[in-house]
């Protein structure tokens, strides 16, 4: 029976249980006439690239997580740690919120600017809620009550190497000037596990620098990620009241309570977790 | 009862000009203006007069009719039947000296129709484009610049004058079975080549709600620069099937060979929608929606679907 339908889930789902559907459809929340949200989200686009992502939240990565009962509903800033040379946290973090989180949010990553000029990947990019990292998008989309999530250690985070992991690289301050500006709360995540997936040893940063790439890990177990275990730790939402256009030190300030609890979901998860990164769950 | 109030549309020979003057024809003596003559069968519900806008009879016509409004709708798109100059000379020095005679004849209210192109398809374009964010078209396309100079022309003649109510309007891709621009007859056209991998969002509005929404300008009374946009926004290839025509991907390097066969084939295709056709311009038409209480009546979906047909009785 239980083949039949897993059978079909898959003809008449695309891939996902009934439940997961509905979540999905739960959280577009902005479709017009034609069935597209206000940036270009298509619902089936979307179900199609969560029917892989799941695969790999649920069996590769075998995901934990802790503390989705605090994401805060309307306009949310997730702020998360960078890590393991390709954004595939990004990727696992939105899947969780799609999933697990109550209600379903879609939380739409910052893609670099380069990445319309590509074909087919910047299509696919944009029905699945992946938009240019831009200040103006980003207002526009937390106005309207919209979940964005941003990495502010950028590529000096994911691309560190293993002997640097769990420790966070400066954070930008742009993410805090914009969710003061709008009055977002700000939800910290903590991703425990991924860091070791990809475990480059160095970024080779002379080669990288010539040929214009931020950085070209160097990779002794291979460039397929190795099935970690991950854990997503979710921290208290920060509510933050200062005016956006406070200095710079005082608002790095701000920044450094965003990383400080950043730091501490790491510190806790990875006490708990040990040196299994294989099985152990850090939670 | 006092005299009618009069009004005059430039691009009179086009189809919007004619939905706006035949909802307002009990309430104004309209008289239409164009560089271009009445399509065969078409009738304007006024007088029609095919001018130069820099003719001597144009002054004579503002002299003569004291206009109370000007609706200025009369831009040459790029087609090839009019050359760089022949746009330059109408688009850019006609529209001048129609403001002038406006400033001149004590006109109330100029509306000046300018297009979502003068943005520019641009890779760093954010979404939901402000009035005031660059004009960046003529970078990335140095063609249009005609459009790009009226819509600067406008927008400095608006902050100069402050005695006449001028908007500039900025739409997004205006279709319906009524009208002849570039992009409803593209979308007629059955077979639509469409760049492969690329699919940027669009934005429509029906012709209705664009007649609709000069009308709100018109009887409005703020002036300024306005985008105008549809109800929602839709993938380019999305829009083309909901149209009733297929679209054919064609690779980035073999687009100017497929512009060439569409003009061999009868169809002129300019060249700077292609650029459209990669990286999306989605404008924010709050400020409107604010200022003027506009609201579009017709759905994307509908505005496409009914392209060929025209909307049901009850909408249009």
């Amino acid at each position: 029976m239980g083949f039949l339908s897993n059978l079909k889930n898959r003809l008449i789902h695309g891939g996902l249980t009934e439940e997961e559907h509905e979540r999905v459809s739960r959280a577009m929340t902005q479709l017009n006439s034609a069935g597209f949200d206000p940036w270009g989200v298509s619902p089936e686009t979307l179900k199609a690239s969560l029917a892989s992502s799941i695969w790999l939240y649920r069996k590769y990565f075998r995901v934990e997580t802790k503390g989705l009962e605090n994401v805060p509903e309307g306009r949310l800033l997730i702020v998360g740690n960078h890590s393991g040379q390709v954004p595939i946290d990004g990727m696992l973090i939105a899947t969780s919120m799609l999933l697990e989180a109550n209600p379903p949010r879609l939380a739409r990553g910052m893609v670099e600017r380069w990445a319309p000029a590509l074909p087919f990947i910047s299509t696919w990019f944009a029905r699945c809620g992946q938009i240019t990292g831009d200040y103006h998008n980003c207002k526009e989309l937390l106005e309207r009550d919209e979940c964005v999530m941003v990495f502010p250690e950028g590529v000096s985070g994911s691309g560190k190497t293993i002997f640097h992991r769990y420790e966070l690289q400066r954070f930008g301050t742009g993410f805090m000037r914009l969710a003061l500006e709008t009055k977002t709360p700000i939800l910290p995540v903590a991703a425990i596990g991924f860091e070791e997936a990809l475990p480059s040893i160095s970024k080779l940063s002379k080669l990288s620098k010539r040929v214009g790439a931020p950085y070209l890990p160097l990779i002794p177990t291979g460039y397929l990620p190795l099935p970690t275990k991950v854990t997503l730790r979710f921290g208290q939402p920060l509510r933050f009241d200062a005016p956006a256009d406070a200095s710079d030190s005082a608002i790095e300030q701000l920044v450094d309570q965003v990383k400080f609890s950043i730091q501490k979901e790491l510190d806790e998860g990875l006490r708990i977790r040990g040196e299994r990164i294989f099985t152990g769950v850090a939670k | 009862m006092s005299e009618k109030r009069r009004i005059l549309f430039t691009g009179a020979s086009g189809g919007l000009a004619r939905i706006i003057a035949d909802r307002i024809k009990d309430d104004f003596e309209i008289y239409g203006i164009d560089v271009r003559p009445l399509r065969v069968g078409a009738r304007f519900p006024g007088e029609f007069l095919q001018l130069d806008y820099q003719s001597r009879k144009v002054s004579e016509l503002f002299r003569s009719m004291k206009f109370q409004a000007m609706v200025h709708l009369g831009r040459l798109p790029m087609e090839a039947q009019y050359r760089k100059f022949s746009r330059f000379h109408t688009n850019v020095l006609g529209t001048r000296n129609l403001l002038d005679l406006c400033l001149k004849h004590q006109v109330k209210t100029a509306i000046v129709m300018s297009t979502f192109h003068v943005y520019g398809a641009h890779q760093h374009n954010h979404l939901y484009i402000t009035e005031d964010d660059a004009l960046l078209a003529s970078h990335t396309f140095p063609e249009i610049t005609d459009a790009v100079e009226l819509d600067n022309i406008s927008v400095a003649f608006s902050l100069k004058n402050r005695e006449i109510r001028t908007l500039i309007l900025r739409p997004v891709n205006v279709i319906g079975n009524r009208i002849h621009n570039q992009i409803s007859m593209f979308l007629r056209t059955g077979a639509c080549p469409v760049l492969m991998g690329y699919d940027p969002m669009q934005q429509f509005i029906h012709e209705s709600d664009m007649a609709e929404a000069v009308l709100l300008a018109l009887n409005g009374d703020k002036s300024g620069i306005y985008n105008v946009a549809g109800e929602g926004v839709i993938p380019f290839t999305k829009a083309v099937e909901m149209a009733g025509s297929k679209a054919v991907p064609v690779p980035e390097f073999l687009k100017g060979p497929s512009i060439q066969f569409m003009k061999w084939v009868g169809f002129d295709f300019p060249k700077h929608l292609v650029e459209y056709f990669k990286y999306p311009v989605i404008v924010s038409d709050k400020a409107f929606r604010r200022d003027f209480g506009y609201q579009p009546k017709v759905t994307t979906r509908d505005a496409l679907e009914s392209l060929i047909t025209g909307l049901p009785g009850s909408l249009g």
